[in-house]
């Protein structure tokens, strides 16, 4: 059989896309970008994280232009990013600047600073809320003017002047609970510059678990603690909140006080806790805890403990178990990779499975003969 | 007054602030955009406290004007999509580099909106330790 090339569908093709549009906007209405950045806080979140992006405006455009499809969403702006220069690399963003807004631990009660329990749908009861079929923006106003009024008053009566709150890491490496730790300066690699390759460095680690797949993070992390794994984690501490961005003068030799600050970016930070038993002198077995670390943009606690389950996991590999082997986790978590792949099979594969079937036909045939002969 | 907290205080603070800063200087003096306000990328890089190693996070959107004012070139780099505002922030750090005698009139603006910002970040902590556990010992 030979190959025949062949070309249409343009026509088709065409109306398929004005057909999309018309499912976007058949019911008559449009929703807003602005409305989108205000009321789908959750789904932004998610799409910058997955892309790698932080631009909540930007997120929300894909999220419109996707019909609210965080996969695709986060096609689009992953493919927008590949259009922009990196105009510089930050200065180094340290753990202790987070203006944090929520901050619990799991493993102690009473830490220092305190928990505090920010915003977060951990205490509500999980009830479809019917008064919000009849939200309007009126009502909101009122709710927002009292909210304001009653801080306000509550205010005048406080007077915090400081919001530095230790880590409990630190409290914990104070205690000789978990071995010390210098600043490892080593400059990282980057995924999105270099082919990942393996074994990977802790870097590119780390840039692929907080760019993976909400779900597919949160699977693997929940496969190793139901036993495909060897952990059992407890939350050390999560902390939501902002950090500050600073960059240095392309041209000056400055001191840091001559950087230029240039905003600030939400994230959610997450150190979880794994106890170990380690062999000391003579023998002597004790028990230490081993951190797992897990950050990405947004308020998204699941995503960031998970893949702070991950990242122990990929310090600890162990050939028993799949999420402990970097190359099955990194080369897998990945949205636009992941679903690229498994979205391309809808692609005409017209060549590979004819010859597929011209294989099958031809063993059928021999098979036949043999049979006759026989 | 050095370029970090100025910035600090310029992004943090009211818009009008910078609005009027650019605009004094627009009034009285020339200027040259170089480089248009234009998006690019800022790369993340984070230190991780497991190991205390280095990562990138990401990269945040940000726009990004070029100015020359006399012989100074400033530059205004900013977080999302904010091209007059990152024009401002330009005109601005030329001013200061150039060492206009505008500026020396700017330092006290610029002191009095940190002190409403520190005032507002008060409050804001107040807010948030409202929301503070306070654990009580139950008999059982």
């Amino acid at each position: 059989m030979g190959y025949v090339a062949v070309k249409g569908g343009t026509k088709a093709i065409e109306e398929s896309i004005k057909r999309l549009k018309y499912e976007r906007v058949h019911k008559g209405s449009t929703i807003e970008v602005e409305k989108i950045e205000a009321g789908l806080r959750g789904l932004i979140d998610q799409v910058m994280s997955e892309s790698s992006l932080y631009s909540e405006s930007l997120a929300s455009l894909a999220i419109k232009q996707a019909e609210g499809n965080p996969e695709e969403a986060v096609f689009l702006l992953r493919a927008y990013r590949s259009t922009l220069p990196r105009k510089h690399v930050s200065r180094v963003i340290e753990s202790e600047q987070m203006l944090v807004e929520r901050r619990i631990s799991a493993s102690f009660k009473d830490i220092p600073g305190g928990q505090i329990l920010g915003a977060t749908t951990d205490y509500t009861q999980r009830l479809l809320d019917f008064n919000l079929l009849e939200e309007t923006e009126e009502k909101v106003k009122e709710w927002l003017a009292q909210f304001h009024s009653e801080q306000m008053e509550a205010n005048e009566e406080s007077h915090t002047t400081d919001l530095t709150i230790p880590k409990v890491l630190d409290y914990l490496r104070g205690e000789g609970l978990i071995a010390p730790c210098e600043n490892n300066d080593q400059e990282p690699r980057d995924v999105t510059r270099e082919s990942l390759d393996f074994p990977a460095a802790r870097s590119q680690r780390l840039q692929v678990l907080t760019r993976g797949q909400t779900g597919a993070v949160t699977s693997l992390a929940y496969a190793v603690i139901r036993g495909y794994g060897a952990l059992h984690p407890t939350v050390g501490e999560l902390r939501v909140g902002s950090f500050p961005v600073y960059v240095d003068h392309p041209l000056e030799d400055g001191d840091d006080e001559d950087g230029f600050y240039i905003g600030s970016i939400k994230t959610t930070e997450v150190e979880m806790l794994m106890p170990v038993t380690v062999e000391k002198e003579l023998g002597k077995k004790e028990i230490e805890f081993e951190i797992g670390y897990g950050i990405c943009f947004g308020q998204n606690e699941t995503k960031a403990i998970a893949m702070g389950i991950l990242d122990h996991c990929l310090e600890n590999p162990d050939p028993a178990y799949p999420s402990h082997n970097e190359e099955f986790v990194l080369y897998h978590i990945d949205a636009v990779e992941s679903t690229g792949f498994i979205s391309h099979l809808k692609m005409p594969h017209y060549v590979t499975f004819q010859s597929k079937l011209d294989a099958a036909r031809k063993t059928k045939t021999t098979a036949e003969k043999e049979e006759v002969r026989g | 007054m050095k370029r970090k907290r100025r910035t600090e205080i310029l992004i943090n603070g009211s818009r009008q602030l910078a609005k009027n800063m650019a605009s004094d200087i627009e009034k009285y003096y020339s200027l040259e955009v170089i480089q248009e306000p234009q998006h690019g990328m800022v790369m993340l890089k984070t230190r991780e406290t497991a190991q205390k190693s280095l990562f990138y996070l990401g990269e945040v959107i940000v726009t990004e004007c070029k100015v020359m004012l006399k012989d100074s070139i400033g530059i205004g780099v900013v977080i999302g999509d904010q091209p007059e505002f990152a024009y401002q922030l330009a005109v601005i750090d030329a001013a200061f580099l150039e060492e206009v005698p505008e500026t020396a009139r700017w330092i006290g603006l610029l002191q009095k909106e940190e002190s409403k910002i520190n005032e507002d970040r008060k409050s804001y902590y107040n807010d948030i330790l409202k929301m503070k556990v306070s654990f009580e010992n139950m008999d059982v």
